[in-house]
């Protein structure tokens, strides 16, 4: 019997344990090197002094919040183009299975290949530029790549993620049935109604997990950043990579630090944009 | 303009689409407080029909009134109508409570009002102590009892059902049947109640609607359709029946007698309505022949053959042959225990009015 319920959850394990391994290793190797652990130039010991350093640099809040503010904006904007979109393409018609492919073609193009495309369209001599000169609309070039406002970085964020938001909330909108907005329609809901009581709280869970995702994925970035990012300021992994490579005697324990609230960032910050859908999605449909 | 009391009034209903059509000329009307059930094969247009009422298919041609007023520009969730799902349609989401109060919600009645209303219909459906549980929690019964309670909470002016007790087992389907047509009389609900179980239209309805791709095969009370069903589909669609050409030999007219030949041999057929030919089918039930011994004399006694019996507790079913004539094979029920065994010749016997004549001529 006891052999019996426990054989599940030895099934489970070849499946749990390499992920719950690769994660608690990183985890716990970022956390160690960030309190004085395997340290590379210096003494293996316990040690704040780290994490003093790096949490009184004003330096590190700015790029903190930066990559938050990106984030945040990142993943709401892109949940809320996906959202219409799915809700739009929730009964076929034709032509709705192309441009349900047209939304989810940016998945197959490398984010760097993008990155690299969007800023040849928008740079001086670029053809946005080119075509609003010859259109009469500008006398002269604008300058719009790494704008310092970091809009070409959430352009880019959101082209890449709205498909990824538009997968996971197609799915759940097209799994309410049409039986159930029937039933509110005959009920007396309006569209509006039917909206806010109905599909919004039956696709609060992958709206959520659209928001996470994307959340984590923008907060975290480098590449974008990298190529189409202003040059005033850096995201948390080019933050990271910079005071690893620049301090060579503790930049390991300074990078870990950012790490860790890169974590924290992507954690907490995801959460808490969870958290907010729900209470939105809540008082929307009292 | 239809008259006071009529509550829903379909006139000329029709719906096409593409080639296919889904309605032709649908027309009846329900009184108020009357059951009326759409009934029929898949595919016949009972639910289009339903949904063409509740407003969520537009129809081609005709007119939907519901209490005298037109809803031809009117939307679904502006018509005073409320239905219960096949599937239930219960919001996942949402608490029993919830979901019973959800029209109530949108009709903007008070809190107070709103939970006085949902405890009552709550208990006269048996949900009182369930209503804090969402629907996922609740069996497939208690389910169909929260949609019934969802539509009965808004008081509409018309019910209506579509197929609601189709994913019941046999013996709760009884019993929800039952409670349904007692709340519709308590309540006095006009209600539309789509089945193509024929026993439930049988039991329930205050007037049956016959129909077939998309058409009215016949409409009227149930003892009138079973008794005398209008053609073969309808004789055969409702309960079982025992169809077979006749051919009009003679004709007794101050007697509303006709002597015809069948199947089954020379009878008498008595009826107040004259065949549309001379050549038509007729039908009787299998409950209408009695067995009777091969040496009795009586009127329509013919013999035949015994090929399968069943013994089925409160009834006896056979199968049986004209001598002779192993091609036309027809059903015959006793009640209670018969002595008869399969391969015997036996005499049954049908009384001339039991034999009834279909609007259908043999081509």
């Amino acid at each position: 019997m006891k052999r019996q319920r426990l054989t599940p959850y030895l099934l489970l394990l070849p499946g749990l344990f390499p992920i719950v391994a690769f994660m608690s290793l990183v985890v716990g190797m970022a956390v160690s090197q960030s309190i004085g652990y395997f340290n590379f130039a210096g003494d293996d010991r316990f040690s704040l002094e780290f994490w003093e350093g790096m949490l009184s640099q004003n330096q590190f809040w700015r790029v903190f919040w930066y990559s938050a503010r990106i984030a945040i904006l990142s993943s709401l904007i892109s949940v809320m183009l996906a959202y219409p979109v799915a809700l739009w393409l929730r009964r076929p018609f034709p032509g709705s299975d192309l441009i349900s492919a047209m939304i989810k073609a940016p998945l197959l193009v490398h984010g760097l290949v993008a990155a690299f495309l969007f800023v040849n369209f928008i740079s001086f001599q670029g053809f946005l530029n080119v075509a609003l000169v010859k259109l009469g609309l500008i006398d002269r070039p604008i300058r719009m790549q790494n704008d310092s406002y970091a809009i070409g970085v959430v352009i880019l964020q959101v082209w890449k993620n709205m498909p990824l938001a538009f997968l996971v909330i197609t799915g759940s909108v097209r799994a309410i049935g049409d039986d159930i907005l029937d039933a509110a329609r005959d009920l007396g809901a309006g569209s509006l109604a039917r909206l806010r009581r109905v599909i919004l709280p039956l696709t609060l869970r992958a709206l959520q997990a659209a928001l996470i995702l994307i959340f984590i994925g923008a907060a975290g970035d480098w590449s974008f950043q990298v190529v189409a990012g202003p040059t005033n300021i850096q995201s948390m992994a080019q933050f990271m990579h910079r005071v690893q490579s620049d301090n060579a005697a503790h930049g390991w324990n300074e990078a870990a630090v950012v790490a860790v609230m890169l974590m924290a960032l992507s954690l907490f910050g995801s959460l808490t944009l969870a958290g907010l859908m729900q209470l939105i999605v809540r008082r929307m449909g009292r | 303009m239809a008259q006071a009391s009529t509550a829903l009034s379909v006139r000329s209903a029709s719906l096409r689409y593409g080639t296919f059509q889904a309605l032709s000329e649908i027309s009846f009307e329900a009184s108020q407080g009357q059951l009326v059930t759409l009934l029929g094969p898949s595919g016949c247009g009972k639910t289009t029909l339903l949904k063409a009422i509740a407003g969520f298919i537009p129809l081609d041609g005709g007119t939907v009134e519901i209490k005298g007023q037109d809803m031809q520009d009117v939307p679904p969730e502006k018509r005073d109508t409320a239905m219960c799902f096949q599937s239930y349609a219960l919001f996942p989401h949402l608490t029993v409570a919830d979901n019973i109060g959800f029209g109530l919600r949108q009709r903007r009645l008070g809190a107070q009002d709103i939970a006085t209303r949902v405890a009552a219909v709550a208990e006269q459906v048996g949900l009182s102590s369930q209503l804090g549980k969402l629907p996922g929690q609740l069996s497939g019964g208690q389910q169909q009892r929260v949609a019934l309670a969802r539509a009965m909470a808004v008081r509409p002016g018309v019910m209506l059902f579509d197929e609601p007790l189709s994913n019941l087992d046999a013996k709760l389907r009884d019993h929800v049947r039952m409670e349904i047509r007692a709340l519709q009389r308590e309540h006095g609900f006009t209600a539309v109640y789509v089945t193509h179980d024929q026993a439930e239209a049988l039991a329930m309805s205050d007037l049956v609607i016959v129909m077939r791709a998309g058409v009215i095969e016949q409409m009227g009370r149930p003892e009138d359709i079973y008794r005398f069903p209008a053609n073969r589909f309808v004789a055969d669609f409702i309960g079982t029946a025992n169809i077979m050409p006749l051919r009009i030999l003679d004709v007794d007219r101050t007697r509303g007698e006709y002597k015809v030949s069948s199947p089954l041999g020379e009878a008498v057929v008595r009826s107040d309505t004259p065949p549309v030919s001379d050549h038509i089918y007729a039908c009787w039930r299998p409950e209408d022949a009695q067995i009777t011994k091969p040496t009795a004399d009586a009127q329509n006694r013919f013999e035949v053959r015994v090929t399968t019996r069943t013994f089925l507790g409160s009834q006896c079913d056979f199968s049986v042959h004209p001598l002779g004539d192993a091609t036309n094979r027809y059903r015959i029920q006793t009640h209670g225990f018969a002595p008869v065994s399969e391969g015997e010749t036996i005499g049954v016997v049908i009384a001339p009015d039991a034999i009834r004549f279909l609007a259908e001529a043999v081509r």
